[in-house]
């Protein structure tokens, strides 16, 4: 049953539901009705609008069931990892073992959009100290007391140094409270100097090899941890098998990313897309299954182009989008204004690139922990978002400012200035809280002004 | 032909028609904005007709804008306040390259390039202390109309140094400024001063000249001096500053270029 690609509401995808499983729907194990997700208040779907494909309604149910899967990997005795601050480094670890499940606390920070706010989660973070002044990734300390969004993990792992300060310092309060933490130190990344042996990094970034050496110890040490963990080895096979798996993961988003981004007519919104690409960061805590979900996503997307169906009209103008939004309704907004997403850097992009496979293995993760554009200069992020930027040919860029962290108030304004200054192209920051309703006019205009601009240069071009 | 422009401010409604054969305004009104912002902008857009001679069905096309551009029924199509601007105040000074405008509750610095097209914007709309809100907060706090701060401020032998950032805890400055025995004067310039400064941080380095200051604001006097001050450039206020808004909509409206 193939229909014409749209977004479409919650209640329209019960109908749709409805339809799908008359004509057969093969469903996995985690599929179902979107809309039984309200019933665990996940209220903010009802406002949101969805992809009609087969493939987005796998890609949302596994997002939404990822609870579900780490209590039903407690119940088997699969051992759990929460790894924090950790953008697709310890997680390729972890998954080179059979019996271990990585997650990444940190994603909590849109539970307070999803479930408007009902969780409570904020309100703890409140009550410990780190209020509305860090940024929203403070709720994780609310999951974390609550204890309703994801079990005990049985090891906890964090990046720290340089990393940001907002992390580190809610973190450092969870280990307060009494969540011991098994720290590792990733450095700041320097470009090498005279009597540096240079290491050529992905994402076109350099480093030094004694910087390479530094990370790839703090990584051993979680290695050993988590060995002693699972009671098994990770053997350089077993972890080149795992890097390797993850680096399927990525393929398939980069070649995702480029046809979602690239096609003439957009064949897949902005919300699915943000959603899928956020797999890649720990596989949703099933590293095989989001293989098949991603795939799923591919197949749609070349089907629709190969029909040359999509979605918003040709003539909807390419924005590229820097750092995620705490509330996913701004997604569709943008979109509603007559933009598409082509082009994005949600902080993990370099999640995207494929771990050498050429070096040793523990060498490989610690060369992707310090392609983390995050870790180096603003200079260097906004370098990394123009060459993409380039890449994907957007016509426009916004800056999404996250309420409260401290990294946004500076970098915002070097990468607008670079976009403008190399690329000449319109830029607009905004700033989006985890529940932005009241906000949603003042979005709306800078969006469709950011719109207007773009098609006014068109017409005189 | 004839095109409407209606601007739906926080403040007050405009609009203004356009005789697009002749390239000039033919009629404009203004009134406080109210709680029915839709029929508000019927009733003032039916008297800017009666005014002019014309009646309804002489008016081509209606173009709103303005933040609340979405609840004018009226309306053919929406353009934001952005675009309208830029394209209001080009028509004036076609070597127009960088707008201000400060509106009742928002401000914005647009870049256009040669010909007026919007190159790139910045905008506030969520804090006061760069906008007009911050003078209707002095004005209350000192007792004095609105339209009285620009004489007042031309009157001051040195502006107070306001260095709140933000209006509400600014009004707690304002009463111990008051206490200390501060002239109204010295307090009205530097709210002036505090306004104009946020607007040049948010402009940022790179601000070229012409600068044409519009908005409701720019009709105060003393703000166009203190917006020089702040942003180190030449300011010169635009033609009737409150209309280039609901004016650049009626021009949108004729060149019905797709709504651009
Ligand atoms: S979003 Fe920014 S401030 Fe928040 S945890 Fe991530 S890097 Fe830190």
């Amino acid at each position: 049953m193939n229909l014409d690609p749209a977004q479409i509401t919650l209640v329209e995808w019960g109908r749709r539901f409805g339809e799908l499983k008359q004509s057969g729907l093969p469903e996995p194990s985690y599929g179902g009705p979107l809309e039984r997700h309200l019933l665990d208040g996940d209220f903010r779907l009802a406002k949101l609008k969805f992809d009609n494909s087969q493939a987005a309604l796998n890609l949302w149910n596994f997002l939404l069931t990822e609870e579900d899967r780490l209590y039903a990997d407690r119940l088997v005795g699969r051992k759990i990892i929460g790894t924090m601050k950790d953008l697709g480094t310890i997680p390729v670890m972890a998954y080179s073992l059979p019996d271990v499940t990585a997650f990444y606390p940190d994603g909590t920070w849109w539970a307070p959009c999803v479930m408007e706010l009902s969780s409570g989660v904020l309100a703890v973070a409140d009550s410990l100290g780190l209020d509305e002044s860090f940024c929203p990734v403070r709720a994780m300390l609310g999951a974390f007391v609550s204890k309703a969004h994801f079990p005990n993990p049985d090891l906890l792992v964090c990046s720290v140094g340089a990393t940001c300060d907002d992390f580190s310092a809610i973190a450092q309060r969870l280990n307060g409270i009494g969540y011991p933490i098994l720290w590792w130190e990733i450095l700041h990344r320097r470009k090498p100097e005279s009597g540096d042996v240079p290491v050529q990094l992905p994402g076109g970034f350099q480093c030094t090899a004694d910087q390479v050496l530094f990370v790839e110890n703090e990584l051993l040490r979680v290695k050993k941890a988590i060995e002693s963990l699972a009671g098994v080895a990770i053997t350089n096979d077993k972890l080149t098998d795992g890097i390797r798996a993850a680096n399927e993961v990525r393929a398939i988003l980069r070649e995702l990313r480029r046809m979602v981004f690239t096609a003439d007519v957009c064949p897949l919104p902005a919300l699915e897309m943000l959603v899928a690409e956020m797999l890649v960061i720990h596989f949703c805590s099933d590293r095989k299954e989001s293989v098949i979900v991603l795939s799923g996503l591919l197949a749609e997307v070349r089907r629709r182009i190969l029909l040359g169906r999509g979605l918003f009209g040709s003539d909807a103008v390419r924005v590229f989008w820097v750092n995620p939004v705490a509330d996913l309704r701004v997604m569709n907004l943008l979109e509603e204004c007559g933009g598409r997403i082509c082009g994005t850097d949600y902080l993990f992009c370099h999640a995207f690139d494929a771990i050498p496979e050429d070096v040793e293995p523990m060498k490989a993760l610690a060369m992707m922990a310090l392609a983390d554009p995050m870790v180096g200069s603003a200079g260097d992020r906004s370098q990394r978002i123009c060459n993409d930027i380039k890449y994907f040919g957007a016509e426009a860029v916004v800056i999404s400012r996250i309420p409260g962290a401290s990294h946004c108030a500076t970098e915002g304004p070097i990468i607008a200035d670079t976009v403008r200054e190399q690329l000449g192209l319109p830029v607009v920051e905004i700033e989006v809280p985890p529940l932005a309703d009241a906000m949603l006019p003042a979005l709306n205009t800078r969006l469709t002004a950011l719109i207007e601009t773009v098609k006014a240069g068109r017409i005189q071009v | 032909m004839i095109f409407a422009g209606i601007d739906a401010g926080s403040r007050t409604v405009k609009a203004v028609l356009f005789d697009a054969d002749g390239m000039k305004i033919i009629g404009s009104g203004i009134k406080d904005q109210g709680v029915r912002q839709s029929d508000l902008a019927d009733s003032l857009l039916n008297d800017v007709i009666a005014k002019a001679g014309k009646s309804r069905k002489d008016i081509c096309r209606v173009v709103a804008t303005g933040y609340g551009r979405n609840s004018i029924e009226l309306a053919d199509t929406t353009i934001t306040e952005i675009t309208c601007h830029a394209c209001g105040v080009s028509h004036w000074m076609p070597e127009a390259r960088t707008v201000v405008d400060i509106g009742g509750q928002d401000s914005k610095v647009l870049r256009l390039e040669v010909g007026g097209r919007v190159r790139d914007f910045v905008m506030n709309d969520r804090c006061a202390a760069g906008t007009g809100r911050f003078l209707e907060v002095v004005a209350s706090r000192l007792g004095v109309r609105l339209g009285d701060l620009g004489e007042m401020s031309v009157r001051s032998d040195k502006a107070a140094a306001i260095s709140s950032m933000c209006v509400v805890f600014a009004e707690t400055e304002i009463i111990g400024l008051m206490a200390s025995g501060e002239t109204p004067e010295n307090i009205v310039a530097g709210v002036q001063m505090s306004i104009t400064s946020r607007i040049s941080s948010m402009a940022g380095r790179d601000i070229v000249e012409p600068v044409i200051f519009t908005g409701g604001v720019a009709l105060i006097p003393g703000m166009d001096k203190a917006l020089e001050k702040a942003i180190d450039r030449k300011v010169v206020i635009s033609r009737e500053p409150q209309l280039t808004g609901a004016l650049g909509a009626a021009i949108l409206a004729a060149r019905n270029a797709d709504g651009i």
